[in-house]
């Protein structure tokens, strides 16, 4: 350990990196969030299709090395060579690191030792095309299949390292794998609150002192099958030709999607030395819960412990906070348990503090969601200005939050990016603009 | 000063014993759980052993045991370690802050039903594609919601903070066999950084199931020993052939070490030593030299303030696979020096198959006995020297060794370490009291 750190460490945001229906960089989501739009059709594409056309992922991503970025050719040549072994997830989430390293430019001197990864990860669905050739050959001719037969004649057709795809560390560990990143290295499946508690995670990890930078996102996908099923069997979820209106009086439900989103966080004084271009800091991070013994969640309740914590952590007062970045699901119960728990906390008299909602731009992407909203907040703050809640045209009051509808409205010195996941957890992290 | 952190809860669901007092007693007989595979009809399949929970039913522990029934098997065996756990630190009955209370898991991935599943796919062909979205059509008719939707890794943590009123952080991480080791590192940071004054850590998991079975096979990375099950398992052997899957759970109650003495708990031990890295090798294969086993035992003794002297014995992961063994051995004595030689290794795989994401806390769960019974146990099937594999791995005969401090190592796909050092507690500062070792 180089040095005994303690909770006056800083942790500054020196590299970002997305793929998203906006976009496949950082640049391209900021480009897309602010582009002025009147509605909302999220950009479709078939690659994953669990609803067929219409399903709302990121077109241009198709996991081909292009996807990547500008790489050194041997770097390039280790990726292109492991694409095969990740799955989609897997390479939505590598191609946001490695964008976010690049941006940095942290790479260009470094401990390999000293430099960790952790990333919020949803479970990897079985994918039914990994054993079509294994259920095939457990067919008899006249078209049966025979369970029974698996073990003799279907097993043998699985990919022999079908079982790596769907460990949802991967992303993590191709991360690792390619740029020698040999610090402390975990992945949270916390759902929806995932890429929030990563970043809360790696805080630590700096904070102990067992890193001075470490690589933090989330990748997510509600679009492959077992993902859609269960995302569907937790909360409202729209068909696939319907839009996210968060807040909205008129909204239906979660719109599916996928995507991933990465930023380097440094130990303040590490990035200062190498003159790296800070985007922000990290002011503090809390979650909470509240589960019920009988399973009757309230996710109100534990946004509202998660916020007043994070608050006191950041040393901020709410009328401090510059805009919030809300969960902003899109369903009628979370929406109203998230605003209630915003009212809650920042009371009437804040209640003209900014709040903005991506998922109306980028649907769900589940553990991804909560880093690409992260990115989005850390470069209204770069740029000064706010994106809309695309799709907000009928107030709530039930949701008494002050929604962006315009492009202009200021983003502040500082944001809270809120996450929930409806079975009672919630999480948020505070960034601010670095400040010396 | 550091906040100390102490286990004052342990609960296990173990292939050899249910309750940590027959678990005790298992691993110090020397009892073997791998038998023949009876969870599914793996009569056709080319691994027919496993270690499996025998004699169980989640009734035994909790209340509303009807409530999981239909729950995967991991989310029942969490839940019956967490609530043995819960119960030994008397946190039922005594006053804590449930905002201050988190629970941090590292339970596995569990496998929907393979015959539903493959049903599925074959119902969802057509000509020689399964698309998704025809895949999920039909899944959505077959699978039943209130079933299916248990399905998730972090649902055992979910469930847990319900039932004990944890109102702070819910998280669960997946890090391939070292998650449950990480989750309980990372619940010792929190409480150390302030974030919490107590957490529910562990991990629970099973893959005997087809899924598993298959997936494992694929990668050659199981033992083909059927006709011996109790034999199959052979860490650090030179006759070893692979892993048996296993399935189990183990869980701990940790505190900060004043709210502990506060409320009057009784202290098992002292988490004092957590180290995490990456091989950033290969996702298939371990580092050669194990350098990142080498970095997490080094970070894990250099968090503890002790030295390759203070520790007493290393549970080692010892999975009986080739590679693991030759690299881990490696790796120890480059982390030990010549102290290697000297420190008791063992492999309670031999006895307990491998419960993936709960090996690790299970393992801490062996620890924890060691520390306290002043016996370790050994490991079975150790009969043939391997040149590669030269420590003391107490074969077949548990040793009385008083320990002080002792090492739980564990090693995951995709190039994952984590060690943890738990201490016996003592009031005095850690780190300082010297080692007292049975003569």
């Amino acid at each position: 350990m180089n040095d005994l750190r303690d909770e006056q460490t800083r942790i500054v945001i020196t590299g970002l990196g997305a793929v998203c229906s906006a976009g496949r960089t950082a640049d391209q989501l900021w480009t897309t969030l602010t582009r002025r739009q009147s509605g909302n059709s999220h950009k479709t594409t078939e690659v994953n299709e669990p609803g067929g056309q219409g399903t709302p992922g990121v077109a241009d991503f198709s996991g081909g090395i292009k996807d990547f970025g500008d790489l050194p050719d041997a770097k390039r040549k280790f990726i292109r060579k492991s694409l095969k072994l990740m799955n989609r997830e897997t390479q939505m989430g590598v191609a946001a690191g490695q964008q976010a390293l690049s941006d940095s430019g942290v790479l260009e001197q470094y401990d390999p030792d000293r430099f960790g990864v952790c990333f919020g990860a949803d479970n990897v669905s079985i994918m039914p095309s990994d054993f079509q050739r294994g259920v095939q050959a457990c067919t008899s001719t006249d078209g049966n299949f025979e369970l029974e037969r698996w073990g003799a004649d279907g097993l043998d057709e699985i990919a022999p390292l079908w079982i790596l795809k769907c460990l949802p560390n991967m992303p993590a560990c191709h991360l690792a794998i390619a740029n020698d990143l040999r610090g402390p290295s975990n992945t949270i499946t916390q759902r929806d609150v995932s890429a929030n508690l990563a970043i809360a995670e790696a805080c630590r990890s700096i904070r102990a002192g067992d890193a001075d930078a470490m690589l933090v996102g989330g990748t997510g996908t509600t679009l492959t099958p077992f993902n859609h099923m269960h995302a569907r069997m937790e909360d409202e979820v729209h068909d696939n030709d319907a839009i996210c209106r968060p807040f909205d009086r008129r909204r239906g439900g979660s719109a599916s999607g996928e995507g991933a989103g990465a930023v380097i966080l440094e130990e303040m004084h590490s990035a200062l030395r190498r003159n790296a271009h800070i985007y922000g800091e990290v002011l503090g991070a809390a979650s909470a819960s509240f589960i019920g013994t009988a399973g009757q969640a309230n996710c109100r309740k534990a946004l509202t412990v998660a916020l007043s914590q994070v608050l006191v952590r950041a040393g901020r007062t709410p009328s401090e906070i510059g805009h919030i970045h809300a969960h902003g699901l899109g369903t009628w119960a979370s929406d109203v348990a998230e605003a209630q728990a915003i009212r809650d906390i920042f009371g009437q008299e804040n209640a003209q503090t900014p709040v903005v909602a991506a998922k109306s731009h980028l649907a769900n992407s589940a553990a991804g969601a909560g880093a690409l909203e992260l990115i989005a907040s850390v470069l209204a703050i770069e740029n000064g200005h706010l994106f809309p809640i695309l799709n907000y045209e009928t107030p709530d009051p039930a949701c008494p939050i002050h929604p962006v509808v315009d492009y202009d409205t200021p983003a502040g010195r500082s944001f809270l990016n809120l996450n929930m996941f409806g079975r009672g957890l919630a999480s948020c992290v505070a960034v601010g603009a670095y400040a010396a | 000063m550091k906040r100390r952190v102490v286990i004052t809860g342990m609960g296990c669901v173990t292939p050899i014993g249910n309750t940590t007092s027959d678990f005790e007693t298992g691993l110090h007989s020397g009892r073997v759980g791998v038998g023949r595979l009876t969870l599914f009809d793996a009569e056709r399949f080319p691994v027919r052993i496993a270690a499996e929970i025998r004699d169980w039913d989640v009734n035994a522990v909790a209340r509303d045991g009807n409530r999981w029934q239909r729950c995967p098997r991991q989310t029942q065996f969490a839940i019956g370690a967490g609530l043995q756990a819960a119960r030994q630190s008397g946190i039922d009955d005594a006053a804590i802050d449930p905002q201050r209370f988190g629970v941090y898991l590292g339970c596995g991935e569990p496998f929907e039903d393979f015959n539903a599943f493959t049903q599925c796919v074959h119902l969802s062909l057509q000509g020689d594609e399964c698309t998704s979205s025809a895949f999920l059509d039909t899944a959505l008719r077959v699978f039943d919601p209130d079933v299916e939707r248990e399905f998730e890794p972090d649902l055992p943590a979910i469930h847990l903070a319900g039932l004990l009123n944890a109102q702070g952080p819910v998280a669960n991480c997946i890090a391939a066999c070292v998650s449950s080791t990480q989750a309980i590192g990372e619940s010792m940071r929190m409480i150390q950084q302030g974030e919490t004054d107590i957490m529910l850590c562990g991990g629970a998991h099973s893959t005997i199931h087809p899924f598993g079975v298959t997936g494992f096979q694929r990668l050659s990375a199981l033992s083909q020993r059927n006709d011996d099950p109790q034999a199959a398992v052979r860490p650090f052997d030179a006759d070893r052939d692979g892993f048996v899957i296993g399935e189990g759970a183990a869980a701990f109650i940790v505190e900060e070490r004043e709210h502990a003495l506060r409320r009057g708990a009784e202290i098992l031990g002292e988490i004092t030593g957590y180290g995490s890295s990456q091989d950033a090798f290969r996702v298939t294969d371990s580092h050669p030299e194990g350098r990142g086993t080498e970095a997490a035992i080094k970070r894990a003794l250099a968090s503890a303030g002790l030295n390759p002297e203070d520790i007493d014995y290393i549970n080692a992961h010892g999975t009986g696979t080739i590679m693991n063994d030759r690299v881990e051995t490696a790796a120890i004595k480059r982390a030990f020096g010549q102290q290697a030689y000297r420190i008791p290794v063992s492999s309670t795989k031999s006895m307990l198959g491998h419960a993936t994401t709960a090996c690790g806390a299970i393992e801490l769960a062996v620890c924890v006995i060691s520390l306290r019974t002043g016996v370790i146990p050994p490991t079975i099937n150790h009969e043939t020297p391997d040149a590669d594999c030269d420590l003391d791995y107490v074969p077949y005969t548990a040793r009385e060794v008083s320990c002080r401090h002792v090492l739980t190592n564990n090693i995951g796909f995709g190039g994952q370490n984590a060690a943890l050092i738990v201490s016996r507690y003592d009031e005095a500062s850690r780190g300082v009291v010297p080692s007292v070792r049975a003569a």
